[in-house]
């Protein structure tokens, strides 16, 4: 029999249950020693009632205080994702036909960019064209709408000076809308008055 | 969507990714989990219901408005217990600087200054809520553990109440391995001397 009783710390280890390198010889020497085996017992009884302790409940409208004052916030890419599950059918046929849809599109997509891409030449004669026909229509509608307003003879006067002559007639139309909104402005006060 | 079922089978790391993906079941789901053991380790700290009540909030508030910060290499109830330990002890030591001693100001120097400053407290006033708490807490174990100093409170209430081991304790409370088990040997042997006081 080993005659050296068991420090405090090793009660602990043998009250804990621990299973560790050493421990068996501590378990050994309880069974075969009176004192330490009270000691044991006597450490064992405070163990056990604290083991014994409950949990207590809190009021059960916890839960409800704690998120009334939680913010609760979606992540972007969280709220993207969402979106876009919403909008997709239930698994099953439905969704693996609109995949199919999906994936055709986006084919059919990436292909066209690739293709354009390698059409560079193409791309800018295209978008030169279509530029060329947008600034003809809005020179046309302009045209069209000064010759409505003030006359063929303006217009020629207006070509004659070129983007001076259209600079000084849009600057006289502003500067006459403003002095002719103040006009009535005034008129109004002056008669409320 | 997943329903309230699903999340209650789900281990811990994965209802607080559901929690920042911005899923309200996700939060109440952590409440519901640790909202007994948090109220039950700031109620044995503090000692007083409608305290524990307003620390548990803080500590749920706190730590669901943080959730970003929770490191998933950490164990999320030893991050949780850490904060609830965290708020019990600030809330005690703030209560210590604004007690006033029933024995006496401290800084008094004679025994005339020493009964001019003792205040006596009637328990006859004791209302319904402090008989409860005094019913919860009135065992001869419950008073015991009362006694403690606090450090070693929280360590006794994880090691038995949550059954945490030496390390998780170590982790939650940032103290080193030995001073864990230096606290919890000491706990318990001050807990068997007053308990030995009460059985005689």
């Amino acid at each position: 029999m080993n005659h050296r009783h068991l420090l405090p710390n090793e009660i602990d280890l043998v009250v804990d249950g621990e299973a560790g390198f050493g421990v068996a010889p501590l378990r050994a020497h309880v069974l075969e020693c009176d004192e330490c085996r009270a000691r044991v017992d006597d450490a064992r009884i405070v163990v056990d009632a604290l083991d014994a302790l409950p949990h207590f409940a809190p009021d059960s409208r916890l839960t409800d205080r704690v998120m009334s004052q939680v913010p609760v916030f979606v992540p972007a890419h969280v709220a993207a994702r969402n979106s876009v599950t919403k909008w997709l059918p239930q698994p099953g046929p439905a969704r693996v036909a609109a995949s199919a849809i999906f994936a055709s599109a986006a084919g059919v997509l990436t292909v066209a960019l690739v293709w354009l891409a390698t059409q560079g030449d193409a791309a800018v004669f295209m978008t030169g064209l279509l530029g060329d026909r947008i600034r003809g229509e809005v020179v046309g509608a302009a045209r069209d709408l000064v010759v409505a307003l003030l006359g063929e003879s303006v217009y020629a006067a207006l070509q004659g000076t070129g983007a001076i002559g259209a600079s000084l007639v849009i600057v006289g139309f502003v500067l006459a809308a403003v002095s002719t909104v103040a006009g009535i402005r005034r008129l109004a006060a002056a008669g409320r008055h | 969507m997943l329903r309230a079922l699903d999340l209650a089978n789900l281990p811990d790391a994965d209802v607080v990714a559901l929690a920042l993906d911005g899923r309200d079941a996700a939060h109440r789901e952590l409440i519901k989990r640790y909202e007994r053991p948090v109220f039950s380790l700031v109620f044995r700290m503090v000692r007083d219901r409608e305290l524990a009540e307003d620390l548990t909030q803080d500590t749920f508030i706190k730590v669901l408005s943080h959730l970003d910060r929770y490191r998933t290499d950490f164990k999320f109830s030893s991050w949780l217990f850490k904060i609830a330990n965290n708020v019990a002890i600030d809330h005690l030591r703030r209560r210590q600087l604004d007690t006033v001693s029933i024995d006496g100001s401290p800084h008094a120097t004679t025994a005339d200054a020493v009964g001019a400053s003792r205040f006596d407290i009637s328990d006859d006033g004791e209302n319904a809520l402090e008989e409860m708490e005094a019913r919860e807490l009135g065992s001869a174990i419950e008073r015991a553990i009362a006694s403690l100093r606090p450090e070693y409170r929280s360590c006794i209430l994880l090691r038995h109440v949550e059954g945490r081991s030496y390390e998780e304790i170590a982790s939650t409370l940032d103290l080193p391995l030995g001073t864990v088990k230096t606290y919890i040997h000491r706990a318990r042997h001050e807990l068997r001397r007053a308990l030995e006081h009460t059985r005689e």
